[in-house]
């Protein structure tokens, strides 16, 4: 780095505007990462926090969790099957309902066994299974929408009134709020009748046989090959986290999107600093030629040159990082905006930001050596 | 060094010139050459076909006896790294470099960190040359003949056993062309380099061991006589 150090010294103002444009772009991926976890979180927080490896829908080559019925015999197949360690039958309906107060809500109400491995707890109050009509509501349906414990919530339509007992962080899938039911009070709002079954009856036992989806523990010696086989034997769709990730409304849209804008943001930063040392190493060409007439190689000048386009990279991105952490903090501690700052992602961001530029770097830098050192003696190439 | 029978052809088809022809010349340690003659003439082709900037369409060239002609370009430059110092026209100065660095440089470019040794040798040659106080200003805060200075300082940093000058004086006044050329010849037969300078400026040739002229690629020896004529004769026009 013997020129490259000093060059930067020399022509230190046109090389702090290029740190200067690297630093607003490791600034805008670090937002963009922020706010991609953030959406992300956003939409599958919910399944996030599932302790499970698959998930079972009704047999459908794209399955959605608004579109799955699995039935009594299905699941208690499943049941049955070698490398299933443990499978829980999960309700997934959307309703919209009122408050105590009268207020609308979107919820996504979620039926499981309490005290299953499905079951989240609480964070305040009594989780699912206390009462009948308990239900632990996601924190953001009491931090946004006032809803507390001790509040009734009735479900539009079919009129079921759900009792909150408890509150958990907030939690959502498809970016609407989660409601934890146990799972017959949820297959009572689903199946059943519209305000419930008449005074002094029960539901018909049919109501209780069926579920959405089948939450599962598979034993990781189960093959993708042999899950297919069950599927098509049982008649249903399993799909690993990733799978049961996209399942979810909206969520492949987001992340492609998110991952669209990062590819140009990746390729801008390529052609930003491809063109800058494009620019910068023609305008060096004499002084190349010169250093080359004295006995310098190309991997010398290659080396050097490539190391002068690194500091640049690792300086901006240093200083856009800085700027965009401090920013995601205040964004997270003054705002309600979906904004999750997530050192993996924004790690894998900042180098791959640092990849393309050196490889935009490095196409330009490569003419060095077409540069022929003849120049030095005032002769044509 | 040494040249036999080298031939330059330069261009493509119809476009092609002999800038050089049949050309065999040799320069001995410590000694001064000359090689004078008007532009176009074929000094600078020389020059590169000398210094392994040009591979010579026939004939070969030896530098401490290896044979440098179709040497792969990897190899030249190690050569010209080692074994040769380059004195160019006065612009020739990396223009982020400080004169030290100018030299520090050719250290660095051998492949170490430049040692405390490396600079106090870089800054005795600057001493050599009357630049030690400016040691630390960039090729842009000197004047004309300072950074030929400071080139002729680079040239020494390797111990080379050839130096190659091209034109020293074509960019100062003759004061200072004559100050220049002098100091090259002082170097030379101190380090007892073998120096090779082509020039168009006949006012320098007392300053030369032996001159040869250049003329349409073909080189003639020139005697002390024709010298001494030659050199009165430029220096009446000045």
């Amino acid at each position: 780095m013997f020129i490259a150090l000093r060059d930067l010294a020399y022509a230190k103002g046109r090389f702090a505007l290029m740190t200067l444009v690297i630093a607003l772009i490791a600034l805008l991926m670090t937002s963009l990462s922020g706010m991609s976890a953030g959406l992300i979180k956003n939409n599958i927080s919910g399944l996030m926090e599932l302790d499970v490896t698959h998930i079972a829908f009704e047999y459908d080559d794209r399955p959605t969790y608004r579109n799955t019925m699995i039935e009594r015999a299905q699941w208690e197949e499943w049941a049955e099957q070698t490398g299933v360690k443990a499978m829980e039958p999960m309700g997934h309906t959307i309703f919209t309902a009122r408050t105590q107060k009268d207020d609308p809500l979107e919820l996504v109400l979620w039926g499981m066994r309490p005290a299953s491995f499905l079951d989240p707890g609480t964070d305040l109050g009594d989780a699912i299974g206390k009462t009948e009509n308990g239900v632990v509501i996601s924190g953001l349906l009491a931090e946004r929408d006032g809803v507390e414990i001790g509040d009734t919530i009735t479900l539009d339509r079919v009129l079921t009134e759900l009792e909150v007992i408890g509150i958990i962080e907030e939690r959502n899938i498809g970016h609407i709020p989660i409601v934890y039911a146990p799972l017959p009070k949820w297959q009572e709002a689903t199946y059943g009748p519209p305000g419930g079954p008449p005074p002094g009856e029960k539901l018909p036992a049919i109501v209780f046989d069926f579920v959405s989806i089948l939450a599962m523990q598979l034993d990781e010696s189960i093959t993708p090959e042999q899950i297919n086989e069950l599927d098509e034997e049982i008649g249903t769709t399993t799909r690993d986290r990733n799978g049961f990730y996209i399942a979810s409304t909206g969520y492949v849209e987001e992340v492609r999107t998110v991952q669209i804008i990062q590819f140009f943001l990746f390729l801008i930063s390529a052609v930003v600093i491809g063109a800058f040392f494009a620019t910068w190493t023609i305008q060096r060409t004499r002084e190349i030629g010169l250093v080359k007439a004295l006995g310098a190689s190309n991997g010398y000048l290659l080396r050097d040159a490539l190391s002068q386009a690194l500091l640049v990279m690792l300086v901006g991105v240093a200083i856009g990082l800085t700027v965009g952490l401090y920013l995601g903090r205040l964004i997270m501690a003054n705002t309600n905006m979906p904004y999750m700052l997530e050192g993996d992602q924004i790690g894998n961001a900042m180098v791959l930001l640092i990849v393309a530029g050196l490889v935009g770097g490095a196409l330009s830098i490569r003419r060095i050596t077409r540069v022929d050192p003849i120049i030095a003696l005032g002769q044509e190439q | 060094m040494r040249a036999e029978n080298v031939s330059l052809l330069l261009g493509d088809g119809d476009e092609q010139i002999k800038a050089l022809d049949d050309v065999s010349v040799s320069v001995a340690a410590g000694e001064m050459l000359i090689v004078v003659g008007p532009s176009g003439a074929g000094k600078s082709s020389l020059l590169a076909v000398c210094g392994g900037l040009r591979t010579p369409t026939s004939g070969r060239v030896w530098i401490d006896d290896t044979e440098i002609t179709g040497m792969p370009e990897k190899q030249l430059a190690e050569v010209r790294r080692r074994s040769l110092g380059f004195v160019f026209q006065q612009s020739n100065l990396v223009p982020s470099l400080s004169a030290l660095d100018q030299l520090l440089l050719l250290v660095h470019m051998g492949g170490r960190k430049p040692r405390a040794a490396d600079r106090d040798k870089a800054m005795a040659l600057l001493e050599e040359v009357g630049m030690a106080d400016k040691a630390r200003r960039r090729a842009g805060q000197l004047s004309g003949g300072e950074r030929q200075r400071v080139g002729i300082a680079r040239a020494f940093i390797t111990d080379p056993s050839l130096l190659l000058v091209d034109e020293p004086t074509s960019m100062l006044d003759s004061n200072r062309g004559h100050q220049i050329v002098e100091l090259l010849r002082r170097a030379c037969h101190e380090h007892k380099v073998a120096t090779m300078m082509v020039t168009h400026d006949r006012s320098v040739l007392d300053t030369a061991d032996r001159v040869v002229s250049i003329s349409d690629g073909r080189l003639a020896a020139m005697s002390d006589a024709e010298v001494t004529s030659v050199q009165r004769a430029a220096n009446a026009t000045y």
